[in-house]
């Protein structure tokens, strides 16, 4: 169903140029003219962007089951314990979702850019930003186009290392610092779960890309229940890999519980909180949701966590808002508030309406934010800025009122501007719930969403006209500069590059909304064309639209209604006002817990943070204790004393290391002045070969039965071999076996009878009694063997003889005879001195006794 | 005469070298000393050489051990020089510096 077209190189020069211009201005930025770095830091984005639209208009031209292509190379490959091996490809894919999300990517991300450029121009890590901005836009956009798990894995954590980068940029501050470590520990957590989830994904469908886990979903192999069982019953592998992807969702996309490191994620400066913590990463999580919409709608339950959580995120983090005297503090939680509303759209399976949200919302939270920094660049704010200390801007900076106004309008779902179209959209989805008839938990799920998400509504427009109220109509309170800490007196309007991006995001936040026109405009009835959904119905899953008249009317109403009453009771409460009206109507405790944020943060370093950091502590001092201590500084201690000791003998007194030197060539001498040598026996068939290590000028030769008669003159060689008689036999050596293990022992028999130390080869339990008791000894070179107690008889004697060479068998062990030679070399040095050495040998053969035709001693050949 | 008397008369000059150079204090001695016992190596090689006069390897290696005792010479009396030049003594006893 899906066209492929060619390898697109496009797709990869959209993720180069801004990487590209990360190395240079990260690089040479410093080195360079400012002009130079805008020119790469900007222009890389641009021309990215204009690639992307490139790209874009191809992918339209094929229509929306087009897929553009870019397979690189393969990374690495994985062997699953099935035995398959799946490749890692580092391939990038434009469909209908990752298209529109490029272009949000690289449009949003290059007016961000721009608005930059008069925003950070004076300060003095200004290519270090840039740089920064542009390594983001290179991993978002990885992120984005990736065709597989790890690929987009690869985005995920590059996102993240330059959203930590960014919000400590200025690290000189200990508090900015600290925030982006929080973000980036907080994020850790999510990290771990997508990974959990992608090897649970990759386990059950066999391949990282994203088309095969989505045909897999398809196909019902999630379907199956998980080997472990959570709370009585068996979750399916769907709803486990969807809760572990939710999880890392949760932390990407700052919901509950891992929201936390997103407020104070504003520590960084404002183009980075309009890009990154408004616009684009933060909606990575739900980009993921929809990107796997297949796999997370084959779960009721994960679906219904996630609706939960979106709503209770949205509601929570817009209650903080709506007391907080900040800016861009009231717009963070205003960024996790609407999140929040994008997951329950996904979590009532309305993906696409979901992603509109995203879309939308791109728009008017950069705008947003945009406009927030745009004042505080006006009052000469640093850090954040304190809307009590505000009012009465829209007579000094108007096109900034004007946009902030527009985006205003817009989150608030006012009447044909964008946010009332996802708005609506999202809330539809969640009464369709309701009236879908499946079950308990999905009516429950769709009231809960529905009423929670209304609420949030409420709030949102009520907060966000507050904001605007208080910022931009009365008087302005720092003008007489008398109160605490006032901001500059005569604020200004921005320059000409902070101002077009605000412009051309305020009309996006006015107008993108008619993309997606609802199915069934509400009263009338009538159908409409939506663009939106026909363009993503083929890469996004969901729940089919509602087209009941009860069902839309009441969505509608509710959007409606919600904005209408938060825009009022704002304009009552702060229109022209210059104090928090609110803080009166509402108790002064309630007050006073919602701006501290419900003491979430709080609770968090009270349960999970201090535990650690104490474990943290012990585990400290037992590294200094233990590792630094005892391992470390102790041997080296120990060391240092006793080279102390040693180098006494390094008195400097030259007579002394000559004198030591006498001794030491004098023991040497000594050694070399007498001859060393030992004897070593190898066998070749009944010939033995005796060899000894050959010494520097030394010379040899061999008695090799030891009967005081050489068989060879002095050589230099250091072997012979000889044929032993049965003559030479000087002894004979017994052996114990086990048969079955091996184990070989000889033991010590003599003409004495002694006990046969069967048990020291085999153990006592395999024994039986019958081969117990023995007792052994030499007569002559034959072995005899009795049983002392006389009670058993052997064979009809009371003796068995064992001639050399024969084997005998006792149960599980083997005993047998070697005869004994011995083998003796005399070795003369160089200075004439002479030693022996000796070897007793057992020979691994028996040697035949000799019959009365060879009593006479034949001659003996014996070769060098 | 045999080649058993040149090497009695080296090991004799020997030993008086390496006795002269354990027990002297003098620097200068000892440098004498060990040129004493250079030179007995320069007897036995020349003894030898004489007794096997198949080649002239022991003679050459004699002009060896004679230039590198030159050259031994030469910078044993400069260390000596610089020596006495800093401790005013020329006694190893007082030359410890190299001491652990």
């Amino acid at each position: 169903m899906h066209v492929e077209a060619t390898q697109q190189i496009l797709l990869l020069l959209i993720i180069l140029f801004p990487l590209g211009g990360a190395i240079i201005n990260g690089l040479l930025g410093r080195y360079m003219p400012k002009g130079l770095v805008t020119l790469v830091g900007v222009g890389s984005v641009a021309v990215s962007f204009a690639l992307a639209v490139a790209s874009f208009i191809e992918l339209y031209g094929l229509g929306n089951e087009a897929v553009l292509a870019y397979h690189f190379y393969e990374w690495f490959s994985l062997k699953l314990p099935s035995g398959d091996v799946v490749p890692v490809n580092v391939g990038f894919l434009m469909d209908s979702l990752s298209g529109v999300m490029t272009l949000v990517v690289t449009g949003v991300g290059g007016l961000i850019h721009l608005y930059s450029v008069g925003y950070m121009g004076e300060d003095e890590g200004y290519p270090r930003f840039m740089s920064f901005l542009n390594l983001f836009m290179a991993s978002m956009l990885i992120l984005v186009l990736g065709s597989s798990m790890p690929v987009m894995f690869v985005g995920w954590e590059g996102v993240g290392l330059c959203s930590y980068l960014l919000i400590g940029f200025w690290y000189e501050n200990r508090d900015y610092a600290s925030a982006g470590r929080k973000a980036f520990v907080v994020n850790r957590i999510g990290d771990f779960g997508v990974l959990v989830g992608m090897f649970i994904l990759v386990g059950v469908a066999g391949s990282f890309e994203f088309a095969d886990i989505n045909a897999a979903a398809m196909g019902g192999q999630f379907r199956p229940d998980f080997p472990i069982w959570v709370l009585g019953v068996a979750p399916s592998f769907a709803t486990v890999a969807c809760v572990f992807l939710f999880l890392g969702c949760t932390g990407k996309s700052a919901q509950i519980p891992l929201y936390v490191w997103l407020p104070d994620a504003m520590a960084g400066p404002t183009p980075v909180s309009a890009l990154i913590h408004a616009a684009t990463m933060v909606t990575a999580g739900v980009y993921l949701c929809c990107r796997l919409s297949p796999l997370f709608i084959t779960s009721d339950v994960a679906m219904a966590i996630i609706a939960v959580t979106g709503t209770l995120t949205a509601l929570l983090a817009a209650s903080i808002a709506v007391v907080q005297r900040e800016m861009k503090k009231i717009l963070a939680y205003s960024t996790v508030s609407q999140l929040g509303f994008m997951f329950a759209a996904v979590g009532v399976g309305f993906f696409a309406a979901g992603f509109f949200h995203v879309f939308t919302h791109a728009f008017f939270k950069a705008c947003l934010f945009l406009g927030a920094g745009s004042v505080m660049h006006a009052v000469h704010a640093h850090g954040d800025a304190d809307i009590f200390k505000l009012g009465g801007l829209k007579k000094d900076l108007p096109i900034t009122r004007w946009t902030f106004l527009a985006s205003c309008l817009a989150i608030a779902g006012f009447p044909l501007t964008s946010g009332f179209f996802s708005k609506d959209e999202i809330l539809l989805g969640a009464a369709a719930q309701i009236y879908r008839p499946d079950d308990a938990l999905m009516t429950f799920v769709g009231w809960f969403t529905l009423v929670g998400l209304t609420l949030a509504a409420v709030m949102t427009a009520f907060y966000m006209f507050r904001l605007y109220f208080l910022t931009f109509t009365g008087d302005y309170r720092s003008a007489d500069q008398s109160g605490d800490h006032p901001y500059d007196a005569h604020p200004h309007e921005s320059p000409r590059s902070m101002t077009i991006p605000l412009v051309v995001l305020g009309l996006g936040a006015l107008v993108v909304g008619f993309l997606g026109l609802p199915h069934v405009m509400p009263i009338t009835g009538t159908h409409l064309h939506s663009w939106w959904s026909k363009w993503m119905h083929s890469s996004v899953a969901g729940q089919p639209v509602p087209e009941e008249m009860h069902i839309v009317n009441l969505a509608s109403g509710l959007a409606f209604g919600a904005m209408a009453i938060g825009i009022s009771a704002a304009w009552v409460l702060y229109r022209n006002k210059d104090t928090d009206a609110l803080a009166e109507k509402i108790p002064a405790r309630v007050y006073q817990l919602a701006f501290d944020k419900w003491r979430v943060d709080e609770l968090y370093a009270a349960t999970i943070v201090n535990p650690i950091k104490k474990v943290a502590t012990v585990a400290g001092h037992a590294d200094m204790t233990f590792v630094d201590a005892l391992m470390t500084r102790w041997p080296s201690f120990k060391v240092r004393e006793t080279g102390r000791i040693l180098a006494r003998l390094q008195n400097g007194v030259v007579q002394m290391y000559g004198a030591v030197m006498v001794v030491g060539v004098v023991a040497v001498l000594a050694w070399f002045w007498t001859p060393h040598s030992r004897i070593e026996a190898g066998f070749e068939g009944t010939n033995v070969e005796l060899t000894t290590p050959q010494g520097l000028g030394y010379e040899y030769r061999w008695d090799a039965n030891s009967d005081g008669e050489f068989e060879t003159e002095w050589d230099e060689a250091a072997a012979t071999t000889f044929d032993y008689r049965y003559d030479d036999i000087r002894g004979v050596a017994v052996f114990l076996v086990n048969v079955r293990s091996g184990i070989e022992q000889r033991i010590d028999v003599t003409d004495e009878w002694r006990p046969l130390p069967i048990e020291s080869v085999v153990s006592v339990e395999f024994l039986s009694p019958r081969d117990t008791g023995f007792e052994v000894r030499l007569d002559g070179r034959d072995l005899l063997f009795r049983k002392p107690d006389g009670r058993t008889k052997l064979s009809g004697s009371k003796e068995i003889r064992l001639p050399l060479g024969k084997d005998g068998r006792l149960g599980p062990a083997r005993v047998f005879s070697r005869p004994l030679v011995e083998a003796t070399v005399e070795v003369r040095n160089a200075f004439g001195n002479t030693r022996r050495a000796t070897k007793e040998i057992a020979l691994p053969f028996s040697l035949e006794a000799p019959s009365h035709a060879s009593l006479i001693r034949p001659t003996r050949e014996v070769a060098r | 005469m045999g080649i058993g008397t040149y090497l009695a008369l080296a090991a004799v000059l020997f030993g008086l070298g390496a006795a002269g150079f354990l027990t002297r204090r003098n620097m200068l001695i000892q440098l004498m000393s060990i040129e004493l016992m250079l030179n007995s190596v320069n007897v036995v090689l020349l003894a030898f050489n004489r007794a096997y006069p198949g080649n002239h390897d022991g003679q050459v290696f004699a002009f060896f051990v004679i230039a590198v005792a030159a050259a031994e010479a030469a910078v044993g009396l400069a260390i000596l020089i610089a020596y006495y030049r800093i401790k005013k003594t020329i006694d190893t006893d007082d030359a410890t510096l190299l001491k652990y």
